[in-house]
């Protein structure tokens, strides 16, 4: 049987982002959260390897008691157990230290883990570094932004997306993955896991203490980063009116938003334009 | 009583929330202008356990508590209300009767179908002379060896066109002086069993409601559910329970209007300022919150109360009356929010305010929920 680690943030909704302004940081007590987008791939993930292997599933989070809610869902999509990393002296930790304690809980908790499942980023603050990071405190071999997983007995191959090409890699377990939300999407979830959730599980709870946390690091001191500053981006809008014969004004339009369109659509359109003129 | 909102009902109200908005939000206008029932997303809630809210795990339904149930049937009809309709009555009063009054045969063979949508249900008491003076069905029920023959029309029938089970309502006994009905589990493969067209209606227009007609329809005996004669008890039991399904669809139904209103109050620009600035607007809005507020506790009192065991027929009638009073005062404001635009099919709101007036007609008008809420009151004072 598969070990599985999934490691998930909850986030708030990006609809609500208040944040404080003397601070820099969310006022994460104001916001209703959810299950990082990312995360809920990678849990999806670790969903489709239970189900063609045999697997057990823990999901682990950190953060505010509120977090037991991405756990309560993990369980009712179908993870097995829940863990939730939560004291008011590991409030404001950065990535670094959110990975030596995510380090501690695994080592803790699930040793025999075969491999670890992140989401590439997080929807907050999307450094995309706490699952690199915990790779190499844990010293174990891991790619990020992976889109694809086959499991060949002891061997992990995964397929990503690097720099506009794809790379298929091979490593051994015990291993780590950070998933992107290319493949994998998330189901939805059944209402009676959803009740199961609540009455047939329970998640454990853990304190630094418990952890054996070092104290060098409570209250934000390990943390090697600090967000001095947050700013909302200014977006401006502005009208372009093109002129000219219906035709001229087309193949101005297609010329100069080509490439927007293309993103928008996800195809390119280049071809598409050759063909009509021949 | 819990007043606010556990754990587990918050995570279920944005499990269906995201469900409905990734599902039905994008066809909800078009599925009622077409009126047309949108069988894809509706196989994929059956996956989902939402035709089995209420039935135990044994019979591979979810098992949830009623405010649990509440919330489902509220946040689908937040988004869509048609569908909304089709869940909260299967649930309500089509799988509700055969988990109090059927056999245990009954129960293992129509309950597992039921719970996994492989059936759907609708629940048929309604005739033209038969409204809110339920007792004066003409529908009749005759026996013949091991069979029962049965004759009449019934209207109205929310999932008609598209059940394959309906409980009919039908005289057993048509001796004038003992009146007596009971219940029948009909299927919609039974010989003498006929739908007629679906009906053409101001609201709710993506559910097919439909007539029924049974042309000596032979219904085996082993399918009355509950004794020979329980008509009316198996009738009232269930609609009390209805009327909980309904106070969720017109709750939910409120909710959508009034978050539509917030939304466009804050954009619409009048007076170079939004019209959420102004005070008239903010009075409105403060009024619809509040309403919306006070009759979600009301129905999760009523939920409760199921869930305790204690009576709660009183409490139900109490809920449906305000949950859709409200939703008729709500998706109305809203409209007026919206201004010409909510008049208009560009915007949900005209939907939400067709959708809304059926909740203070059926399963019992807001006359009868009066009729049942005086009656329980005067019985327990004395004068």
């Amino acid at each position: 049987m598969l070990n599985l680690v999934v490691c998930l943030k909850q986030v708030p909704m990006v609809t609500e982002l208040p944040w404080d302004e003397k601070t820099g940081t969310l006022r994460r007590d104001l916001a209703a959260g959810m299950m990082n987008p990312a995360c809920k791939h990678a849990l999806e993930a670790a969903l489709q390897i239970k189900e063609k292997f045999s697997a057990k599933i823990t999901a682990i989070t950190m953060g505010p008691p509120a977090s037991e809610e991405v756990l309560r869902e993990a369980l009712a999509l179908g993870a097995d157990e829940g863990i939730l990393i939560c004291d008011k002296l590991l409030a404001g930790s950065d990535t670094y230290v959110t990975s030596l304690i995510l380090t501690a809980a695994i080592k803790r908790e699930c040793p025999k883990f075969d491999l670890i499942l992140c989401g590439a980023y997080t929807a907050d603050s999307e450094t995309a570094q706490v699952g690199p990071q915990l790779a190499e405190e844990l010293d174990l071999p891991a790619a990020a932004y992976v889109e694809k997983l086959e499991i060949h007995g002891r061997i992990l191959r995964v397929r990503r997306l690097v720099d506009n090409f794809r790379e298929t890699l091979e490593m051994e377990f015990p291993a780590l993955v950070t998933v992107s939300m290319e493949n994998y999407k998330p189901r939805y979830t059944e209402l009676m896991g959803l009740e199961k959730a609540f009455v047939e599980n329970d998640v454990i709870v853990l304190g630094a203490a418990a952890l054996g946390i070092n104290a060098s690091l409570f209250k934000n001191k390990g943390s090697r980063t600090k967000v001095r500053k947050v700013f909302l981006r200014k977006a401006q809008k502005e009208n372009v009116i093109l002129q000219g014969t219906a035709s001229a004004v087309v193949t101005e339009f297609l010329n100069k938003y080509q490439r927007k369109i293309s993103t928008a659509i996800g195809k390119s359109i280049e071809e598409k334009k050759l063909n009509d003129e021949e | 009583m819990q007043i606010n909102p556990s754990a587990k009902h918050k995570l279920i109200r944005n499990s269906v929330r995201h469900f409905a908005e990734t599902e039905l939000a994008p066809i909800a206008a078009e599925i009622d202008r077409n009126a047309a029932f949108p069988l894809n997303v509706i196989a994929k809630m059956k996956k989902l356990n939402y035709f089995g809210l209420q039935v135990p795990k044994e019979f591979g339904g979810a098992a949830m508590d009623s405010i649990s149930a509440a919330i489902v049937m509220e946040e689908n009809s937040r988004v869509c209300a048609a569908v909304g309709l089709c869940v909260a009555v299967h649930n309500g009063v089509a799988v509700y009767p055969f988990l109090q009054f059927a056999t245990p045969e009954q129960k293992k063979h129509y309950l597992p179908k039921l719970a996994s949508g492989e059936i759907i249900g609708a629940f048929s008491l309604t005739e033209a002379n038969a409204g809110s003076d339920s007792a004066s069905v003409e529908t009749t029920a005759v026996k013949k060896n091991h069979e029962y023959i049965l004759n009449g029309t019934k209207i109205f029938v929310t999932n008609g066109g598209v059940c394959d089970l309906a409980l009919i309502f039908a005289l057993t006994n048509t001796d004038q002086t003992r009146l007596q009905s009971s219940v029948f589990i009909v299927e919609s493969c039974f010989s003498g069993f006929l739908r007629g067209e679906l009906e053409d209606l101001c609201g709710m227009r993506a559910n097919p409601v439909s007539s029924l007609f049974l042309e000596d329809c032979r219904v085996p005996e082993k399918n009355l559910l509950g004794k020979l004669g329980d008509g009316m008890k198996i009738g009232m039991t269930t609609l009390d329970n209805g009327r909980i399904g309904v106070a969720a669809q017109a709750l939910g139904i409120a909710q959508g209007a009034f978050e539509a209103a917030v939304k466009y109050a804050k954009e619409r620009q009048q007076f170079k300022k939004p019209i959420a600035s102004l005070q008239t607007i903010q009075n409105y809005i403060a009024d619809m919150a509040t309403e919306i507020a006070a009759a979600r506790l009301l129905l999760y009192q009523a939920c409760s109360l199921k869930d305790e065991g204690a009576p709660f027929g009183c409490e139900a009638a109490m809920a449906k009356l305000y949950c859709s009073q409200i939703a008729s005062k709500v998706t109305s404001m809203a409209v007026q929010i919206h201004g010409g635009y909510g008049y208009s099919k560009e915007y949900d709101v005209e939907r939400y305010f067709r959708d809304a007036k059926v909740t203070e007609i059926y399963e019992g008008t807001s006359e009868i929920q009066r009729l049942v809420i005086a009656r329980s009151v005067l019985s327990q004072l004395t004068f």
